[in-house]
C-alpha cells in the first residue's frame, strides 16, 4: 500500500469514530428519561461526532488534493461554540415553561431561588 | 494586550524597511526580534506580556479538549449501560469568578465536562445552577473541573 | 476500500436521523422537539462532510457552515419562544 492509501484508510476511519460517535448519542436521545438527561447526549456526543467527521474531511482535502479549506475549520469552530450555547438554552427554557424533572431525580436546587418573590435569577 | 501586538508589528515593519527587503521571511524575522524587544521592556507595560496570555488561552484550550473527550466518553458508558442507572438532579455551585466574559467562560466549559449542563446564572453572577446526570458519582468531579478552569480562566483574563 | 467505510458511516447517519426523529414525533413536550431538531441540523452538517468526501467535490462546505447557523438561531429563536411566548421583545 502506498502513503495515499493509507492517509485515505486514516481518514476513513476518523470519520467512521464520528459517525458511531453520532449514533450512541442517537441511542441515548431515544432511551434517556427527561429533556434535560438528552442534553448532556447532545451538548457532547454530537460535538464530538461532527468534530471527528469534519476533521477528516479537512485532512482528506489537505493530504489528497492539496486544498486547505478554512470553511471547514470555521463549521468545527462554529459547532463547538454553538452547541453548550444551545443546549443550556433549551435546558433553561424547558424549566421555565415547568416541565417536570424525570421522576429518579434526586435533588433540585433551583426550585425555591425560581419561585421567590424577589427573584435573583 | 492590543497595543503591545501593535508594536510588535510595528517593529516587524520597520525591520522589513531596514532591510529594503519584502519578504515574509524577513518579516517574520523581524517580529521574533520585536518579540525579544517586547520582553525586555516588558515592565514598563501595564498589563502582562502578550506571549504568557496567549500561552494562557493554549492551555485553557488543551484543557477544555481534554475535558470533552473524557465527559463524552463517560456519558456514552451510561447511555450503552444495560439498564439506565443514573440519579440526576440539579445543584447550585458557587463560583469566585466576576465578570460577564469569565462566566460565560466558565459556563461553556462546565457544561463540556463530564454530565454537568449549566441551567441558570444567577443575576450577581455567583451562583451557577447546574444540572448533574448522576450526582453520587459526579458532583465530586465537577466540582474539582470547576476549580481547575477557575485558575485557568483567571489566568488568561487577570493581569 | 474507502468508498466502503464512507458508505457505512452514511448508514449509521441515517440510523441516527430515524431515531431523532423518532423523538421528533413521539416527543411529550415542545422542548424536546426542539433538541430534536438541533441535533437534527448537527447530524446533517456530519453527514455533508461525509458527501463530499465521497464525492471528491469541496462546492458542499458552504452548505454545511449555512445549515449550522440557520439551526442554531433557530434553536435560539424556538427556545426564546418557548420561554416567554414571544421572539423578539420591543420595550
Amino acid at each position: 500500500m502506498s502513503a495515499s492509501d493509507w492517509i485515505e484508510l486514516s481518514v476513513a476511519m476518523l470519520i467512521l469514530i464520528g459517525t458511531i460517535f453520532n449514533f450512541i448519542s442517537a441511542i441515548g436521545f431515544i432511551r434517556l428519561p427527561d429533556v434535560y438527561n438528552r442534553a448532556h447526549a447532545l451538548a457532547k456526543s454530537t460535538t464530538l461526532g461532527v468534530l471527528f467527521a469534519l476533521l477528516g474531511a479537512f485532512f482528506f482535502f489537505l493530504f489528497l488534493e492539496g486544498y486547505f479549506s478554512i470553511k471547514l475549520f470555521l463549521g468545527i469552530f462554529f459547532v463547538f461554540l454553538t452547541s453548550p450555547v444551545s443546549s443550556h438554552m433549551i435546558c433553561r427554557s424547558a424549566y421555565r415553561a415547568q416541565v417536570p424533572l424525570a421522576d429518579i431525580s434526586v435533588r433540585d436546587d433551583l426550585e425555591e431561588p425560581i419561585k421567590a418573590p424577589s427573584r435573583s435569577i | 494586550m492590543s497595543k503591545q501586538v501593535l508594536i510588535n508589528l510595528f517593529i516587524g515593519f520597520l525591520w522589513m524597511f531596514l532591510q529594503d527587503d519584502w519578504s515574509v521571511l524577513t518579516f517574520a524575522v523581524g517580529y521574533l526580534f520585536g518579540l525579544l524587544v517586547l520582553f525586555i521592556l516588558r515592565r514598563f507595560f501595564n498589563d502582562k506580556f502578550y506571549i504568557f496570555t496567549i500561552n494562557a488561552i493554549i492551555n485553557l484550550t488543551l484543557i477544555f479538549m481534554y475535558e470533552l473527550f473524557v465527559s463524552a466518553i463517560l456519558v456514552m458508558r451510561k447511555i450503552l449501560a444495560r439498564r439506565i442507572d443514573i440519579k440526576p438532579g440539579i445543584i447550585a455551585m458557587e463560583t469566585s469568578l466576576e465578570s460577564d466574559l469569565e462566566v460565560t467562560l466558565l459556563a461553556l466549559l462546565v457544561t463540556l465536562t463530564p454530565g454537568s449542563v449549566v441551567m441558570e446564572v444567577s443575576e450577581d453572577n455567583n451562583i451557577l445552577y447546574t444540572h448533574i446526570m448522576d450526582i453520587p458519582e459526579l458532583s465530586f468531579a465537577v466540582n474539582k473541573s470547576k476549580v481547575r478552569f477557575e485558575k485557568a480562566i483567571k489566568k488568561v483574563t487577570r493581569p | 476500500m474507502i468508498q466502503w467505510i464512507l458508505t457505512f458511516s452514511l448508514i449509521f447517519i441515517t440510523l441516527s436521523i430515524l431515531a431523532i426523529i423518532y423523538r421528533l414525533v413521539v416527543g411529550p413536550t415542545a422542548s424536546e422537539r426542539v433538541q430534536a431538531l438541533d441535533v437534527l441540523g448537527t447530524t446533517i452538517i456530519a453527514g455533508i462532510a461525509i458527501f463530499s468526501v465521497l464525492l471528491r467535490t469541496t462546492a458542499f462546505f458552504e452548505v454545511a457552515l449555512l445549515i449550522g447557523i440557520l439551526s442554531f438561531i433557530g434553536t435560539i429563536a424556538l427556545a426564546r419562544y418557548i420561554e416567554r411566548g414571544i421572539v423578539i421583545e420591543r420595550k
